[in-house]
C-alpha cells in the first residue's frame, strides 16, 4: 500500500479540486448505488411472463422469488402486470441513471474548469524564460486537454469502481440466489476480458500516438507552408513540400490501416469471449432446464445478467489501467502548478506612488543577470537616472540592452545586485504598482488580433473612448486610424499584418501613453521606419517622454543625441561610448 | 453547388470490384444481425419446451445451438472487419489524394489569394475538410445501406412470423425515428454552442500565452483572469445545457422503447396463449425491438452529416475552383544565366494594385543593368515592396511588363525565373528547423561548406558558432530565440546561397546596429559584383552606396539619378537627406 500512498501524494494537487465538490458526493454515491438495482430487476417481468403466464411452472428452483409476490392467477392479467412492470422498471432505471450522470458531470465539469482557471492564472504569471522553454501549443493542450485528468482521476478512483461494485452486488446477489454455480460460471470470463482490454489498450494507445504524431507533422507542414506563401513561391519549394506531404500521407494511411486492424481484432476477441460466455451459460442453463432445476424464464434472466456482470467485473479489473493512462496528464498539470519560475511579491510589499505626468528616479546597482545559470548576460551593471531624465542605451546586438530594461518591469529578478524605483528595491514593491509605473514600447510592438481601441487600452482595460482617442492623437496615430474602415473598432489582423511598421509602432506608443506611467522604456522605437514615419514617431516619443524618466535603446546615434546620458553596453558591461563607432 | 458529390467522386472513386465486395459484406452483416436471436428461439421452442427430460439427443442439440451463437457472431464480426478495413483504406486514400491536390493548388495560388484569407482557415481545408470524400462514403452511403438492409430484413422476418406484432413494431419505429430526428437539431445546436465557448476560451488562452511579456509588462493578469473565469462560467452553462439535452433525449427514446416493449409483451403474450406464436418467436420480437434503435439513429443522422459533408466539400471545391494564380505559358522559355552573372531588369510602364480600381503602382518604368545597385526610397506605402514583388512574379502587372534579360517574365518558365531572383524580405521568415536548413531553404542540395560560406558572408557565422549545436541548432517558433539582427543575417545568408542573377533586398539592415550594418553592407558590396541588385532602404549609409537612387511616391517614380545628382535637386531625396542629417531628435528629447 506504500505505492498507493505515494500515488495519493502525487495526485493531491488534483484531488484538492475534487474535495471542493464534496457537496455532490453523497448524491452521486446514493444514485450510483440505487441505479444498478434497477438493472438487476429489469429482466424479471420477462421471467414472470414466461414462467407464470406462458409456460407454467413445474420446476423446482432452489429459491423461487416469484412465489413471494402477490401475482394474479389469471394468465391474461399476468401478462398485463408483466408488461406494466417492465415499463415502470425501465423508465425508473433511466431516470436514475440520468440523475447520476447529471450530478456527476456537473461536479466533474466544475472541477475541470477550476483547475483550468488556476493553470491559466499561473501560466500568465510565469516568467518569459519558462515560456521560451514551452511552445504555446504545448501549454494550450495542458490547459484544455490535460485539465480533464482531474475528472478522469476521480472517476477512475471512485465513481466507476463504486458503480461496478454496486452492479456486481445487486446483480450478483440475485443471480447467486437463483443458481450460484451458473453465477460463478458467468463471472469466470471477466478476468480474460480485463486482460485483453489491457494488453490491446496499450498497443492501441501506442498506435494512436504514432498516428497523432504523424498527423501533427502533416499539420505543421501545411500550416508552415501556407503561412509563408511568398517565401515558398520566391524560393520555388512547392514540389519539395508536395513530396513531403505525400510521404506523410502515405505513412498516415498505413498507420491508420494498422490501427483499424488492431481495433477490429480487439473487438473480435472481446466479442468472441463474451459470446462464448453466453454460449456456455446457454448450454449449462439448458441442461438445468431439462432436469427441471431452472425455469426457462430464469435462463433468460441469466443471459441478461451475464453481460452486465461481465462488464462490471472487467471494468473493476481495469481501474488500474484507467488511472495509469492519465499519469502523464497529471504530471503535465502538476508541473505547471508547481512551477517556480515566477517573480514573487513579498507579503509586506510597499506601495509605489508617483504623480501623474511625473517621473521617478531609477537605479541599477551592481546588477548581474542571466537567463541560464552560469551564463550571465549582464555583469555588475550600474546606472542611475534621476526623475525626468532621458537615458539612451546603445551597443551592438546581443549586448544585453533589452534584457537590462526588462528587469525594470520585473519580468525577471537580477541574480545579484538590485533595481530600484524611487529609491526602493523593486522586490519590496507591489508587483502591480511596479508594472503600472513602467510603460514599455517593445522592439516588436506585439499587437493583438483585437480592435485598435482594445489594443491601445491593453494595459488599462477601463480606459474611456475619449482617453483612447487622446492617446492616439498624441502618438500621431489618430490620423491613420480615422482612415481605417471601422476606425477604432477595426480589428487588427494577426500579428498586426495589416498595418505598416510605423503604424504599429505608433499604436504601441499610444498604448504606453494611456498608461500614464512614471518610467518609459523604448526599445528601438524607430528601427523599421522610413525617415518620414520616423519623424512622426520621434515626435510622438518626445511628447510621451516629457517630464517622465525615459530609457531608450537605439542604434542610431542621432536619435539619441538629445538624451541626458548615453550609456554604452557591450557584452553585458557598461563601457565608455566610443565616438567614432556609432557615427552614421 | 449542384453535383458536388459527383465532383468529389472524381477524387474518390472506388473500383467497381471493391464496391461490390463492400456491398456484399454490408448485406452479410445485416443478415447476421437479423439471425442473431434465432439460436435462442430454437433452443426454447425445439429443445426446452419439448417434453422428454434430460436425454443425450437434447443435450447435443443444446450444444449445437450454443455453438451456433458463437459462429453467427464470428461471421458477423469477420464481415465487419473486412468491410472496415476496405473502407478505411479507401477513405484515407481519398482524403489524402484530395488533401494533396488542395495543398498543391494552394501553393500555386497567387499571394493575392492568400492575403485575403487566414492561413488557419486554409490549413483547415487541407487537413480537415479534405475528409469530405471519405465522410460521404463512410458516414452517409454505408450507414444508409446498412440500416436499410437491416430494417428490411428484420421486417420481412417479423411479417412472416406475426403480422400484428410487426405492425406494433412499425408503430414504435415511426415515433422513435421522428423523435431521434427532432432531437438531433437542438442537441447539435447545444453542442455547437458549447464548442463556441470552448473556442473562445482557447483563443483567449492562446492570445495570452503567446504574448506573455506584454501581458506582464502591462499588468494584464488580473483582467485576463476575470475574462477567463467569466468565459469559463459560460462554458459550464453551455456544457450543462448540452448534458440536459442529451439526458432528455435518452429519457424520451427510452420511454418510447419501453412502451413498445410492453406492447409487444402484451400482444405477443396473448398470441403465445392463443398458440399463434411460439415463445421463442416472442423472444425474437423482443430482441429485434432492442436492435431497431441503432439503424434508426443512423438514418436520422444522415441528413445532418450530409449537410456538414456538403459544407466541407464546398470549402474544398471553392479552393480547387480558384484561378487567381500566376500561370506559366505552355511554350514558356528556359532562362539561362551563368552563376554570378547579372541580368538586365526592365520595368516598362507597370501599373498594378491589389484591389480593383486602386492601383498601387501607376506606370512605373525603371531599368537596372548587371552590376548595378539601385536603391528605392520613398515614404511607407509608396509601393516599393510591391514593385519588387513583381520581379519573382508573385503577381502579374495589370498593364505594362517586367523583363528579365530582355524577355517578358511572363514568357519564362516560372521555376527558372524564381531561381534567378533572390529576395531578402522585410520581415525575415525563419522556419522552426535547424539553422543550416533555414539557410539552405531555397537550395536543399547545398553542401554544408556552401552554407557556412554564405553565413560567413552575411556575418552570421560568428553567432551561429556560438549557438549550442552550431548549424544544427533548431530555431524556436517564429525564430524567437534569435534577435532581430540575427534573423536578418540568416535571411541574407539564405539569399546569398541561391547565387541568383538578381538580388532584391527589402530593408536588409533595418534591425542591425551601426557596426553590423557596416559589415553586412561590405559583404553585400562584394557579393553583388556583376549582379543586378535592388535595395529598399531608409538608412543613408545604405543608400549612399547605391549606383542609382529611385524615389517613389504614391506609386510613381518621382526622381531618379545618382546620389550626387539628386542631392542638389531640391526634391524628396534632398528633404530626406536633411531629415537624416538634422535629426528629429534635435527637438530635444525628454
Amino acid at each position: 500500500m506504500n505505492g498507493f500512498s505515494a500515488k495519493l501524494q502525487e495526485w493531491r494537487p488534483l484531488l484538492k479540486y475534487a474535495a471542493r465538490q464534496w457537496r455532490a458526493l453523497p448524491a452521486i454515491l446514493v444514485l450510483t448505488t440505487v441505479g444498478p438495482l434497477f438493472t438487476s430487476l429489469a429482466p424479471w417481468p420477462l421471467k414472470i411472463l414466461v414462467d407464470r403466464a406462458l409456460v407454467g411452472t413445474n420446476t423446482r428452483e432452489a429459491v423461487s422469488l416469484l412465489d413471494r409476490l402477490p401475482l394474479p392467477a389469471d394468465k391474461k392479467q399476468l401478462i398485463l402486470v408483466a408488461a406494466g412492470a417492465s415499463v415502470v422498471l425501465f423508465v425508473l432505471g433511466i431516470l436514475l441513471e440520468a440523475a447520476s450522470t447529471w450530478v456527476w458531470s456537473l461536479a466533474g465539469q466544475r472541477m475541470v474548469r477550476e483547475l483550468a482557471f488556476d493553470l491559466f492564472a499561473k501560466l500568465q504569471r510565469l516568467n518569459p524564460t519558462f515560456h521560451h522553454k514551452h511552445t504555446v501549443g504545448d501549454l494550450l493542450s495542458r490547459l484544455t486537454g490535460d485539465a480533464w485528468s482531474a475528472y478522469t482521476l476521480v472517476d477512475g478512483l471512485l465513481i466507476t469502481p463504486w458503480q461496478n461494485v454496486a452492479t456486481l452486488v445487486w446483480v450478483g446477489a440475485l443471480a447467486w440466489m437463483m443458481d450460484w454455480k451458473l453465477t460463478l460460471l458467468s463471472l469466470a470470463l471477466a478476468p480474460a476480458l480485463a486482460f485483453t482490454a489491457r494488453s490491446f489498450g496499450r498497443r492501441i494507445k501506442r498506435r494512436a500516438k504514432q498516428g497523432r504524431q504523424n498527423e501533427s507533422k502533416l499539420f505543421s507542414l501545411v500550416h508552415q507552408t501556407l503561412t509563408i506563401i511568398p517565401i515558398v513561391q520566391t524560393f520555388g519549394t512547392q514540389t519539395r513540400n508536395r513530396e513531403q506531404f505525400e510521404q506523410l500521407a502515405d505513412s498516415a494511411i498505413s498507420i491508420s490501416q494498422r490501427q483499424s486492424l488492431l481495433k477490429n481484432t480487439y473487438s473480435l476477441v472481446t466479442g468472441v469471449l463474451t459470446t462464448t460466455g453466453v454460449a456456455i451459460v446457454l448450454f449449462v442453463g439448458a441442461r438445468r432446464v431439462m432436469t427441471g432445476a431452472l425455469s426457462i424464464g430464469s435462463l433468460l434472466v441469466f443471459v441478461a445478467y451475464l453481460k452486465s456482470m461481465q462488464a462490471a467485473a472487467s471494468g473493476l479489473l481495469q481501474t488500474h489501467g484507467a488511472i495509469k493512462s492519465i499519469e502523464a496528464s497529471v504530471e503535465r498539470v502538476t508541473e505547471i502548478l508547481n512551477a517556480t519560475e515566477q517573480v514573487q511579491e513579498r507579503p509586506d510589499a510597499k506601495r509605489l506612488d508617483w504623480r501623474s505626468g511625473q517621473g521617478i528616479a531609477v537605479r541599477f546597482e551592481n546588477v548581474t543577470f542571466g537567463y541560464d545559470k552560469d551564463r550571465a548576460v549582464l555583469h555588475k551593471v550600474n546606472l542611475q537616472a534621476s526623475a525626468g531624465e532621458t537615458v539612451a542605451i546603445v551597443g551592438p546586438t546581443g549586448a544585453g540592452k533589452s534584457t537590462l530594461l526588462s528587469l525594470l518591469s520585473r519580468l525577471f529578478d537580477p541574480s545579484e545586485g538590485k533595481v530600484m524605483l524611487g529609491g526602493v528595491d523593486v522586490r519590496d514593491l507591489r508587483l502591480e504598482d511596479v508594472r503600472k509605473a513602467v510603460a514599455v514600447v517593445p522592439q516588436e510592438p506585439l499587437l493583438l488580433p483585437i480592435s485598435v481601441a482594445d489594443n491601445i487600452a491593453y494595459g488599462r482595460p477601463d480606459a474611456t473612448r475619449a482617453e483612447i482617442m487622446a492617446a492616439a492623437e498624441t502618438a500621431h496615430a489618430s490620423e491613420f486610424i480615422e482612415r481605417m474602415p471601422q476606425k477604432y473598432d477595426t480589428i487588427i489582423g494577426e500579428r498586426g499584418a495589416t498595418l505598416s511598421a510605423g503604424q504599429r509602432q505608433r499604436i504601441a506608443i499610444a498604448r504606453a501613453i494611456i498608461r500614464d506611467a512614471a518610467v518609459l522604456v523604448l526599445d528601438e522605437p524607430t528601427s523599421a521606419l522610413d525617415a518620414e514615419s520616423e519623424k512622426l514617431v520621434m515626435d510622438a516619443v518626445r511628447r510621451l517622454c516629457a517630464g517622465r524618466t525615459c530609457f531608450m535603446i537605439a542604434h542610431r546615434l542621432w536619435t539619441v543625441q538629445a538624451a541626458d546620458q548615453i550609456i554604452s553596453l557591450e557584452h553585458g558591461r557598461v563601457v565608455e561610448p566610443v565616438a567614432g563607432a556609432v557615427a552614421t | 453547388m449542384r453535383f458536388w458529390w459527383l465532383r468529389l467522386l472524381r477524387y474518390a472513386r472506388p473500383s467497381i470490384r471493391t464496391l461490390a465486395f463492400i456491398l456484399a459484406l454490408v448485406l452479410l452483416g445485416s443478415a447476421v444481425t437479423a439471425l442473431a436471436p434465432w439460436p435462442m428461439k430454437w433452443l426454447v421452442d425445439r429443445v426446452l419446451r419439448q417434453p422428454g427430460g434430460i436425454t443425450h439427443a437434447r443435450i447435443v442439440q443444446a450444444a449445437w445451438l450454443a455453438a451456433a451463437t458463437v459462429a453467427i457472431f464470428l461471421i458477423g464480426q469477420l464481415a465487419l472487419i473486412a468491410r472496415n478495413y476496405l473502407l478505411n483504406g479507401f477513405g484515407n486514400r481519398a482524403t489524402y489524394t484530395l488533401g494533396a491536390r488542395l495543398f498543391d493548388h494552394l501553393q500555386a495560388l497567387s499571394v493575392l489569394f492568400h492575403t485575403k484569407r487566414a492561413a488557419a482557415d486554409l490549413v483547415r481545408r487541407v487537413t480537415t475538410d479534405s475528409a469530405c470524400a471519405r465522410e460521404l462514403l463512410l458516414s452517409v452511403v454505408i450507414p444508409v445501406a446498412t440500416s436499410v438492409t437491416t430494417l428490411v430484413i428484420m421486417f420481412a422476418v417479423m411479417l412472416r412470423m406475426d403480422w400484428a406484432l410487426a405492425l406494433i413494431s412499425i408503430a414504435v419505429v415511426v415515433p422513435l425515428g421522428l423523435l431521434i430526428k427532432a432531437s438531433y437539431v437542438p442537441m447539435s445546436k447545444r453542442a455547437r454552442e458549447q464548442q463556441e465557448t470552448e473556442t473562445e476560451l482557447m483563443t483567449l488562452a492562446e492570445r495570452t500565452l503567446s504574448s506573455v511579456p506584454v501581458v506582464q509588462m502591462f499588468g494584464r493578469e488580473k483582467y485576463n483572469d476575470e475574462v477567463f473565469a467569466a468565459t469559463s462560467q459560460r462554458a459550464i452553462l453551455a456544457y450543462v445545457a448540452t448534458i440536459l439535452a442529451q439526458l432528455q433525449f435518452k429519457i424520451r427514446t427510452g420511454t418510447v422503447t419501453a412502451v413498445g416493449t410492453a406492447a409487444i409483451m402484451t400482444v405477443g403474450g396473448l398470441h403465445v396463449l392463443d398458440g399463434t406464436l411460439s415463445l421463442g418467436g416472442l423472444l425474437v420480437f423482443l430482441a429485434y425491438l432492442g436492435s431497431l434503435y441503432t439503424p434508426l439513429e443512423a438514418l436520422a443522422y444522415v441528413s445532418t452529416t450530409l449537410s456538414s459533408t456538403r459544407a466541407n466539400a464546398e470549402r474544398v471545391l471553392e479552393v480547387l475552383d480558384s484561378t487567381e494564380q500566376v500561370r506559366e505559358k505552355p511554350d514558356a522559355r528556359p532562362l539561362s544565366a551563368g552563376h554570378g552573372e547579372g541580368l538586365i531588369v526592365t520595368f516598362e510602364d507597370v501599373t498594378f494594385g491589389y484591389e480593383k480600381d486602386q492601383p498601387v503602382l501607376r506606370g512605373v518604368s525603371l531599368q537596372a543593368r548587371p552590376g548595378e545597385m539601385v536603391a528605392l526610397i520613398g515614404p511607407t506605402g509608396a509601393g516599393k515592396s510591391t514593385l519588387l514583388s513583381l520581379l519573382p512574379r508573385l503577381f502579374d502587372p495589370w498593364e505594362g511588363r517586367v523583363c528579365l534579360g530582355g524577355i517578358d517574365i511572363r514568357d519564362l518558365r516560372i521555376a527558372d525565373l524564381r531561381q534567378a531572383v533572390a529576395v531578402v524580405p522585410q520581415e525575415p521568415v525563419l522556419l522552426p528547423v535547424s539553422v543550416a536548413e533555414n539557410i539552405g531553404y531555397g537550395r536543399p542540395d547545398a553542401s554544408r561548406k556552401e552554407i557556412e560560406a554564405a553565413a560567413q558572408a552575411a556575418h552570421a557565422s560568428e553567432f551561429i558558432d556560438r549557438m549550442p549545436l552550431g548549424y544544427a541548432t533548431l530555431i524556436g517558433e517564429r525564430g524567437a530565440t534569435l534577435s532581430a539582427g540575427q534573423r536578418q543575417r540568416i535571411a541574407i545568408a539564405r539569399a546569398l546561397l541561391r547565387n541568383a542573377a538578381v538580388l532584391v533586398l527589402d530593408e536588409p539592415t533595418s534591425a542591425l546596429d551601426a557596426e553590423s550594418e557596416k559589415s553586412v553592407m561590405e559583404a553585400l558590396a562584394k557579393l553583388r559584383q556583376g549582379r543586378t541588385c535592388f535595395v529598399i532602404a531608409h538608412r543613408l549609409s545604405t543608400i549612399k552606396a547605391a549606383d542609382r537612387i529611385v524615389v517613389i511616391e504614391n506609386g510613381r517614380v518621382v526622381e531618379c539619378g545618382t546620389p550626387l545628382q539628386l542631392a542638389g535637386s531640391g526634391g524628396l531625396y534632398q528633404r530626406f537627406l536633411e531629415l537624416q542629417t538634422t535629426p528629429a531628435g534635435s527637438a530635444r528629447v525628454g
